[in-house]
């Protein structure tokens, strides 16, 4: 059996166990999650090290050069006078996806240690997250767009659920409105992807194909058809190309999220429950970030380059006014699920860029802010769960009380304000290198990310100022002071992997930029050559 | 006498209409059971019977045959839909008796396995039709077998409500669509539709009144059909009938009405001159509107039924992009989309009928909180509708692909700005309509609810053990969707 393919499919097995077993077995469900989702990660850490890099395994463009390819014939359906469509079974990685594959089972094994604050309706929740931990398996690992479409809806319903039966107080209101936001971006990404599919022909069969790295090659494209690049048709007066490009970006801005798509996000950030925001900040905002630079680069790199300054605009955008909004919020959820708008900024601004070094950049900081993120919603769950109130103000002086925590709050805030020697530091340098040396973005752009840091320095040392120095003082008097117990054993060993990490990442950035960089120069060169 | 030959399904089904009939008689009111048995068992033998049809046609030249005097016509398309019909009508057999309201009808439900059978004679001839005064006959044995079955159970001012439209509704449009034939054969002197002069003097003709003879015409399909403005029957009609009958509204006439629709087309399309009436853009708008106006209206039912039955007229207008395209692969497209339609719209209405069964739930309202107890039907009820919405891993999301795919190749050849805007509609409806198919998991899972509504000790085991067998259909043909793929030639 093919290692992708039991990576993804895995969790499943542990999901139809906890199904059959009786509801009772809460202890159980929760150490079955656990172990699926560590032998995920036994399964990424192999593929990892077993990661060939050079220059012949650069992948991208090139269906040679993936890694652990497996590819099967799944539907063929029979479309009456037009042929077969014929869909494949194909999954694989390369330097791109390796990295995301592994930063996500990372952060699906602390989501599922946060978890143990779970307390109701265990048997459904586990089998939701199981399921939800397939498909964003299945997303990184996708090469075939139908496969990865497929993928990308099946996130949706499980998270829905988690979001709408686990969530807060307005859980229903945020449930619903993530799932009718991504939704609106992915049925008109349907339409492009059959599309995509009439214009492709795979060269070896002279089949109509969902491959995506065909559909990366100009070369594939029939003439005339609606995608081609010599065919120049035009939907609505707009080249198609252009438009098949908008329609994917918008449906993974979405995802991202970049800033006019985003109010989905703090809303479900604030209902969910605190394995749901990590997954969400942790994962699912790299699909986006990965959706954009597989799919809307691979496919529409002519239209990438030529709209680089209007992705650009949106990521720097993105960086001010999250990190604007961040500055203004009481509720500290709120404020990390802003921090994420503005950090996953930096992603587009790097792809933007389109060096080496911004690409790099976006791709490290994706990693980054994966760990970054689940450590702070982690951190926030932590007191959320202890006295079910997150306001700025309703906390003071916490620093003498909770030293342990106290210690991992700073860690992660002076992390993703991007102290040197943390890994956002090296990504957000990496994307402003890139940005400043782009020939693509002019320089302002660069000049307002740096503003961006700078301000997200301004509200993490504020709020640390407001809620951890000074005297200890609790809205909820004593009461609180009895149930705020610093963190226990299990908290401590989710957060210390997490530290380790991002510190890891800072000092020695090659973990990531070794297995990505022959990638990224391929990307590069293969969006500069259109 | 040649045309007997193909003609055994239909004339098995007249057999097994006299039979259940005078089993009915003979046993009196006891013989619910026994009709039943009966039905089903010569339902199979009339799909025995269809499937070597197949056979029959491949040996017969052209892979066509006509029947008595080019009444009725027999194709490899013609004989998928009867099959998808028997198929669909067994299920809603088996249906009946699990409703709770119809099994407490003091009459018994005899009487009503012999008017579904009737009625499914009528639909196979609906399907084959080609001749106007064919189409005409089978169009009423269906409405005619339809009123009988919504006025069943009339205890209720509602339910009696709801038979007195559909008649009065259904009676003016038959009328209209009998007008409209009349000044058909009128303007070509011929009944025969696939008759080379009948198109040739249509097209003579002056384009206007032909254009109205068509639309007349169509007034007739329509309110089979359901398509709006020809819909407003649907939502009192199928909220007031007995939900098995709402099952049977909902599916079998609109799948037979679409096959009639489309041999009604086809002469029209091939004939290389027609330019009277643009059926393309006629299509296209009433698909736009449809898709619009269901999909839209189901936003604010609170009446689960009613949800179900705007959300049937969403997937109508949605089926007629399909048709729009006048190709082998849309009409490939339309059965593989009816076909998952109509199973999971039958799924959802057994689990309406279920929870009314179990809770006395008919609102979205009373389902409040209801999931968390009754796991099992409540997640195949999230499955069914995934799959209605058409979102993937679900039969209807292949289907919806299909239909996309069929679309989108005869755009890419002829650049037709409607197909397009049917295509943007289509997306855009499926969003719209998740607001309301969510509504069901949302007040299911999400709502919270103190006081439940007592059990009923009525179980029905066969009930949820046939919807848990839709929501695997269901699953499976969203996996592997090759196995219900229907190929046409």
């Amino acid at each position: 059996m093919n290692i992708l393919t039991l990576l993804i499919f895995s969790p499943i097995l542990f999901g139809l166990i906890i199904l059959m077993l009786p509801a009772g077995y809460r202890n159980i469900f929760r150490y079955l999650t656990l172990f699926a989702t560590l032998l995920q990660l036994g399964i990424s850490i192999w593929l990892y090290l077993n990661f060939k890099t050079g220059a012949a395994y650069a992948g991208v463009a090139n269906e040679g050069q993936y890694q652990f390819v497996e590819k099967l014939h799944w539907i063929g359906l029979n479309l009456g006078g037009m042929g077969r469509m014929q869909i494949d079974y194909f999954v694989g990685v390369d330097g791109i996806s390796i990295i995301l594959l592994l930063m996500s089972s990372v952060v699906m094994v602390i989501a599922a240690l946060s978890s143990w604050e779970i307390n109701k309706n265990h048997k459904g929740y586990f089998a939701l997250f199981l399921l939800l931990d397939v498909a964003i398996t299945g997303v990184f690992c996708s090469l075939d767009f139908f496969l990865f479409y497929i993928f990308y809806e099946l996130m949706l319903l499980p998270l829905y659920f988690l979001i709408g039966i686990w969530g807060g107080v307005r859980r229903e209101y945020a449930a619903i409105k993530f799932f009718l936001y991504t939704l609106f971006g992915s049925v008109f990404m349907l339409l492009v992807m059959v599309g995509l599919y009439f214009s492709v022909k795979d060269p070896a069969t002279g089949n109509h194909t969902f491959n995506m790295v065909q559909m990366m090659n100009p070369a594939n494209y029939d003439s005339g058809s609606i995608f081609g690049i010599l065919s120049h048709r035009l939907l609505f007066g707009i080249p198609a190309r252009t438009v098949g490009f908008i329609v994917l970006f918008i449906a993974f801005a979405i995802k991202v999220p970049v800033v006019p798509f985003h109010t989905w996000l703090p809303d479900a950030h604030v209902e969910a429950p605190t394995p749901v925001s990590i997954i969400l900040a942790g994962v699912l905002l790299k699909v986006g970030g990965y959706g954009i630079i597989r799919i809307c680069l691979g496919i529409f790199p002519e239209v990438a380059l030529n709209g680089a300054f209007w992705i650009g605009l949106l990521g720097v955008v993105s960086i001010l006014y999250g990190a604007l909004n961040a500055l203004a919020q009481r509720d500290l959820k709120r404020l990390i699920a802003f921090s994420s708008v503005s950090h996953m900024g930096f992603v587009l601004l790097g792809i933007a860029s389109n060096t080496a070094e911004g690409m790099s950049g976006a791709m490290m900081q994706m990693v980054s802010h994966g760990f970054l993120s689940s450590m702070l919603f982690y951190l926030v769950g932590v007191i959320y769960i202890r006295v079910h109130d997150r306001d700025i103000y309703s906390f003071r002086g916490l620093g003498t009380m909770l030293p342990k925590y106290t210690v991992f709050i700073m860690i992660a805030f002076f992390a993703s304000l991007g102290l040197p020697g943390f890994s956002a530091f090296i990504a957000e340098a990496f994307s402003l290198i890139g940005a400043f040396n782009s020939k693509t973005i002019p320089v302002w752009m660069a000049v307002c990310g740096s503003v961006g840091i700078l301000l997200s320095a301004t509200y993490f040392l504020w709020t640390l100022q407001r809620m951890f120095f000074g005297d200890t003082r609790l809205k909820g008097g004593d009461a609180w002071k009895l149930a705020l117990t610093d963190l226990g054993k299990r908290e401590i060993l989710a957060l210390v992997p997490l530290a380790l990490l991002t510190l890891a990442l800072g000092i020695m950035p090659s973990l990531v930029f070794d297995k990505i960089n022959d990638s990224v120069l391929a990307l590069i060169q293969f969006i500069q050559v259109k | 006498m040649d045309s007997l030959g193909y003609f055994m399904p239909e004339l098995i089904l007249s057999v097994l209409f006299i039979l259940v009939f005078v089993t009915d008689l003979i046993f009196g009111k006891t013989s619910g059971r026994i009709c039943r048995s009966i039905s089903i068992g010569g339902l199979l033998v009339v799909i025995y019977k269809v499937l070597w049809q197949l056979v029959l046609l491949s040996n017969s030249k052209g892979g066509a045959a006509y029947l008595f005097g080019e009444m009725l016509q027999l194709r490899r398309t013609e004989v998928f839909f009867k099959l998808i019909i028997d198929v669909l009508a067994i299920i809603i057999l088996l249906y009946v008796p699990w409703d709770k309201a119809l099994r407490a009808h003091f009459k018994g439900l005899a009487d009503l396995y012999s008017i579904i059978i009737a009625s499914v004679l009528g639909l196979h001839i609906m399907v084959m039709a080609v001749n106007l005064l064919s189409i005409y006959v089978s169009i009423e044995m269906v409405s005619i077998a339809s009123y009988l079955m919504v006025a069943y159970r009339s205890d209720t001012p509602v339910t009696t409500e709801a038979g007195m439209k559909y008649v009065l509704f259904g009676a003016v449009s038959s009328a209209i669509m009998l007008y409209g034939i009349s000044l058909l054969y009128g303007f070509s002197g011929s009944l025969d539709i696939n008759d080379a002069t009948f198109i040739h003097n249509l097209s003579i003709a002056n384009p206007v009144s032909v254009s109205l003879a068509i639309v007349l015409v169509m007034v007739g399909i329509g309110f089979k059909l359901s398509f709006v403005p020809m819909h407003f029957w649907v939502p009192d009609v199928y909220q007031g009938a007995a939900t098995p009958i709402t099952a049977y509204l909902s599916t079998l006439p609109k799948i037979a009405a679409f096959g009639l629709f489309i041999n009604f087309l086809t002469p029209f399309i091939s004939y290389g001159t027609w330019s009277a009436f643009d059926f393309r853009l006629f299509l296209s708008v009433i698909g736009i509107i449809t898709m619009i106006v269901g999909n839209l209206a189901a936003i604010w039912q609170t009446n689960i039924k009613r949800l179900l039955a705007y959300s049937s007229i969403g997937h109508t207008g949605f089926a007629l992009m399909a048709l729009a395209t006048f190709s082998q692969q849309g009409v490939s497209a339309i059965l593989f989309y009816l076909l998952v339609y109509a199973v999971a719209n039958v799924g959802a209405l057994m689990l309406t009928s279920y929870f009314v069964n179990k809770i006395g739930a008919h609102d979205l309202d009373s389902y409040k909180g209801v999931g968390l107890r009754y796991p099992l039907p409540s997640v195949c009820f999230v499955i069914i509708l995934i799959s209605l919405a058409g979102l993937p891993i679900s039969a209807g999301f292949n289907a919806k692909v299909m239909v996309f795919s069929s679309v989108y190749q005869i755009y890419d050849i002829n650049h037709n700005i409607w197909l397009l805007a049917l295509m943007i509609t289509g997306a855009a409806t499926t969003v719209i309509s998740l607001f309301y198919y969510i509504k069901i998991p949302l007040y299911l899972f999400l709502k919270r609810n103190e006081h439940h509504a007592e059990d009923q000790l009525l179980t029905h085991q066969y009930l949820l053990i046939s919807i848990c067998l839709i929501s695997l259909f269901v699953l499976i043909a969203g996996i592997f969707p090759q196995f219900f793929n229907i190929p046409i030639n």
